[in-house]
């Protein structure tokens, strides 16, 4: 009882949170923007619909996991409306998919053990989603060449990608005995690897050899298999470093930004000031300018939530992020079978290594990798696929209970 | 299965570790990097903020629009400067490309600054706006300066009609009130123009961007013989009732020598005579008499060697040398306005202000006041003195010099008739280039009786005092006095 009454309050101080916000970017636009109002009533009613559904029909399943989403989800769709309105109601209808992905997953997919058997068709599709952009030439969006398009829809094989090389990995290790069952896995990550560098995406690379890293660990629990992976990807990363110029140029951009502001450096530049005008509890929303930072609304939105909400706010997501992820992981402590705790294991590091990998390099603590915060920043592909994961993760969390 | 558990835990563990470090880098750079960075040059935001307020108006003395301000979009707005290169020095310009500078550099703030709406208003206009009070809607202060539209355009198409480098001050003597600053060569401030020229005018050699009226350090010449005749009024007893022989020079040894210009030779003279045709000799031999101590002190009197309190320009230092008893050749030169002496025009047109304001200096002063968009005034500035710098009886002895210099003396050219106009010339030796003509001085002030303006005008390269300078002269002053 204690534990809904919890979920309740916490619910409640969303609501509250989304009117709040959008009764804010109702005032700030001349005349007042209604759409604003009824915008933030169509998320609440969202939101309150989705987790009633949830508590309803599946009370078993951990609720968290949906609020948390929910309340990141909302903080992204205000900033995204500040930015770009029209944007902002395209992110609405993904967050709305999104969700619905998140339900049917619960309710119809049936328990996730039975599709360990589907290790050479996750394989496939790991293969195919991964090598799509390089064998159908991709355009260059934002200096990389990882989005395919299709008429006159586009998306991220790489985002697909990731969810297969989870559901691969998971059936893969859940085999394993001794070393020799690491062989095959170990051989994929690496091919991914490389077409990843191959499409200049080199965040998604981090992200992957993060992902496999951690759900290695969890299989063997041998802490000298992490070593061995360490080691090889550094060996990967110094010849990738000779090998591909624009490597090079994230490496030479990150050590010094400063003097190639005008050209090479200008987005982190751009983010650095953006954050840095912000402060610690942010210019007021509206009160800005966001607008300098480019591609603002995806890859930098953090960079913008900091310019207007303070880096408070920027604390607040990360903290938010955090507890999503221990929900996640919890999941997988609670989880009967192997396959399901690595899915668990491997789902919750992929959020949470792209969520350092993305704050970590608009603030140039590391070099700066284009990918997306997940459910805050605009797009279609990442939204999807998070709550694909999520909803992954709900179903395991339920089966532990 | 137990093992997996601890596994999980530890994995927790070192996500919860990264989560930490990220976070507290994210504080480290808003403590240590953000403060470092947020004021670049290139950081947009600074003059995004800027460009929220649509910039003020400057105004002259009667109210003619000297700039115009409209907004481009929301973040961008143009500045118009009607005056062009008329008024490019004493108004600066502002301009994201090449900052900020001259008047527009020192009211920044009130022209940058937003209305003075008070909350309840502002809330009634929120609420009738049906939003808030538009950005677009917010104005800088407006400024009325103290300088006359007329007369700064005669100072500028005299000066830039010689085709020389040079500059024109004129001020209110009982006020300080700066009525024209003029510097030539000239630019054309206005944004397209300046983006277009700026390589040009910034690497030519005759520096067009330099504001020759404050911060061009010139020998005075001649004209600091009015200094010299001050400090002998004030320190030699019955130096008016002296005679001089004046033999056309005095020879110190077999390097120096000290000649009147033109090797003029002027016979048996009194003070007065002496500084009317602007004898070399005897006044050379006066600061021998004074020696460089007494007249250091009135030349700093004068503010040499000191900051000029002022408002609304930046004023460089005029300098007077200091030397022992023994350099008799470089004491009678610097009483002369050479040696190592250096003015700024505007030095010299406060020390011919001063003699018109009976011996009372008057800051400099380029803002009247600051009104608001709404109308309501701000500020509004008071003239102020900045030193009694010699008696009302020297003052009007050396109005009584200055009048002969004009009617007598070398200073012919400036002559107005019915205007009782008193000045003194200045030919000034300077080595900028070899064989070069000596630079041309002016200071003046009329009419006699009341004094309405006090000018100073250098011509570089420009010859004689007496001819390009007094020539400028007399057209500012008349300009200013017909109205």
């Amino acid at each position: 009882m204690d534990s809904i009454k919890e979920e309740k309050r916490l619910l409640r101080v969303t609501y509250l949170f989304c009117i709040i916000s959008f009764f804010n970017i109702f005032l700030i636009k001349t005349p007042f923007d209604n759409v604003a109002l009824i915008i933030g009533g169509i998320i609440c009613i969202l939101m309150g619909y989705s987790n009633f559904i949830v508590r309803r029909f599946f009370p078993d399943g951990d609720k968290y996991i949906l609020i948390f989403a929910c309340i990141l989800s909302n903080i992204g769709m205000v900033m995204i409306y500040r930015l770009k309105p029209s944007d902002a109601i395209k992110q609405i209808i993904f967050f709305v998919v999104g969700i619905v992905i998140f339900i049917l997953i619960v309710v119809i997919l049936p328990e996730l053990k039975k599709y360990v058997k589907f290790r050479y068709i996750f394989l496939v599709l790991t293969l195919v989603f991964i090598s799509m952009p390089t064998l159908l030439g991709a355009a260059d969006v934002n200096g990389s060449q990882n989005w395919v398009h299709f008429g006159g829809f586009s998306f991220q094989p790489s985002e697909f990608a990731k969810l297969f090389l989870i559901a691969y990995l998971a059936s893969a290790f859940s085999k394993y005995k001794n070393f020799k069952q690491l062989i095959e896995p170990a051989f994929i990550v690496m091919v991914s690897l490389g077409f990843m560098v191959l499409q200049k995406d080199l965040g998604s690379a981090l992200i992957f050899f993060a992902i496999s890293v951690t759900m290695l660990y969890i299989c063997t629990g041998k802490f000298k298999y992490v070593l061995i992976c360490l080691l090889l990807f550094s060996a990967g990363a110094f010849i990738s470093y000779k090998l591909f110029g624009h490597v090079r140029l994230r490496v030479m951009i990150w050590q010094d930004p400063w003097p190639y502001k005008t050209n090479q450096s200008y987005q982190v530049v751009q983010s650095m000031y953006s954050i840095a005008w912000g402060g610690l509890f942010g210019t007021g929303l509206g009160l800005g300018y966001p607008g300098f930072v480019p591609i603002n609304d995806s890859d930098f939105i953090f960079a913008s939530i900091s310019e207007e909400m303070g880096v408070l706010m920027g604390f607040a997501i990360m903290i938010l992020y955090f507890l999503l992820f221990y929900r996640c992981m919890r999941a997988a402590l609670f989880a009967e079978d192997k396959f399901s705790r690595l899915l668990a294991v491997g789902y919750s590091a992929m959020i949470g290594a792209q969520v350092l990998v993305i704050v970590g390099g608009v603030t140039n603590m590391i070099p700066l990798t284009g990918i997306t915060l997940p459910l805050v920043s605009y797009g279609g592909t990442s939204m999807i696929i998070t709550f694909m994961a999520l909803g992954i993760l709900q179903k395991i969390s339920e089966g532990g209970r | 299965m137990n093992d997996i558990s601890v596994g999980i835990k530890k994995v927790l563990f070192v996500f919860l570790l990264l989560f930490i470090v990220v976070i507290s880098y994210v504080a480290y750079f808003e403590v240590y990097v953000a403060p470092k960075i947020v004021n670049n040059t290139d950081n947009k935001r600074l003059w995004a903020k800027r460009n929220e307020v649509l910039r003020g108006t400057i105004y002259d003395r009667n109210k003619n629009a000297l700039t115009k301000s409209s907004r481009v979009n929301t973040l961008t707005q143009k500045r118009e400067y009607t005056g062009g290169a008329v008024f490019a020095h004493v108004l600066g310009y502002v301009n994201p490309s090449y900052g900020i500078t001259g008047l527009e550099s020192k009211y920044d703030q009130y022209l940058m600054g937003a209305n003075d709406m008070s909350i309840v208003q502002y809330l009634k206009e929120f609420i009738a706006n049906k939003g808030s009070v538009k950005k677009e809607d917010k104005k800088g202060n407006d400024l009325i300066t103290t300088l006359d539209s007329d007369v700064q355009k005669q100072a500028y198409n005299l000066l830039s009609n010689t085709g020389q480098k040079g500059a024109v001050v004129a001020l209110n003597p009982k006020t300080g009130e700066i009525l024209a600053m003029v510097s030539a060569p000239s630019f054309n401030p206005n944004d397209s123009e300046l983006t277009a020229q700026w390589k040009s005018i910034s690497t030519d050699k005759s520096r067009p961007l330099l504001n020759r009226a404050v911060s061009g350090l010139y020998p005075p010449g001649s004209t600091f013989k009015t200094v010299t005749a001050i400090s002998a009024l004030e320190n030699i007893s019955g130096v008016m009732n002296q005679t001089f022989n004046d033999t056309g020079g005095i020879r110190f040894n077999s390097k120096y020598a000290l000649n009147n210009f033109g090797g003029e030779v002027l016979g048996s003279i009194n003070l007065k005579q002496a500084y009317i045709h602007s004898s070399n000799q005897i006044f050379g031999t006066l600061g021998l008499t004074l020696g460089n101590g007494k007249l250091k002190k009135t030349a700093e009197d004068f503010y040499f060697n000191k900051d000029i309190p002022s408002d609304g320009i930046v004023i460089d230092k005029s300098r007077f040398p200091t030397y022992d008893s023994s350099e008799p050749g470089n004491i009678a030169q610097s009483a002369i306005g050479q040696s190592q002496d250096l003015a700024t025009p505007m030095q010299m047109a406060l020390v011919a202000s001063t003699i018109a304001n009976d011996g009372v200096m008057m800051k400099p002063y380029l803002v009247n006041s600051v009104i608001s968009s709404t109308g309501n005034t701000i500020m509004t500035y008071k003239p102020e003195s900045i030193g009694n710098v010699t008696t009302p009886e020297i003052a009007a002895t050396m109005k009584e010099f200055m009048r002969g210099v004009v009617t007598d003396g070398t200073g012919g050219n400036a002559d107005i008739s019915g205007l009782n106009v008193c000045g003194k010339t200045g030919t000034a030796d300077h080595q900028d280039t070899s064989n070069a003509r000596p630079h041309s001085w002016f200071i003046g002030f009329a009419p006699m009786e009341n004094p309405k303006i006090a000018v100073a005008v250098i011509v570089e390269d420009g010859g004689q005092g007496g001819i390009q300078a007094a020539k400028i002269a007399a057209g500012v002053i008349k300009t200013s006095l017909s109205k």
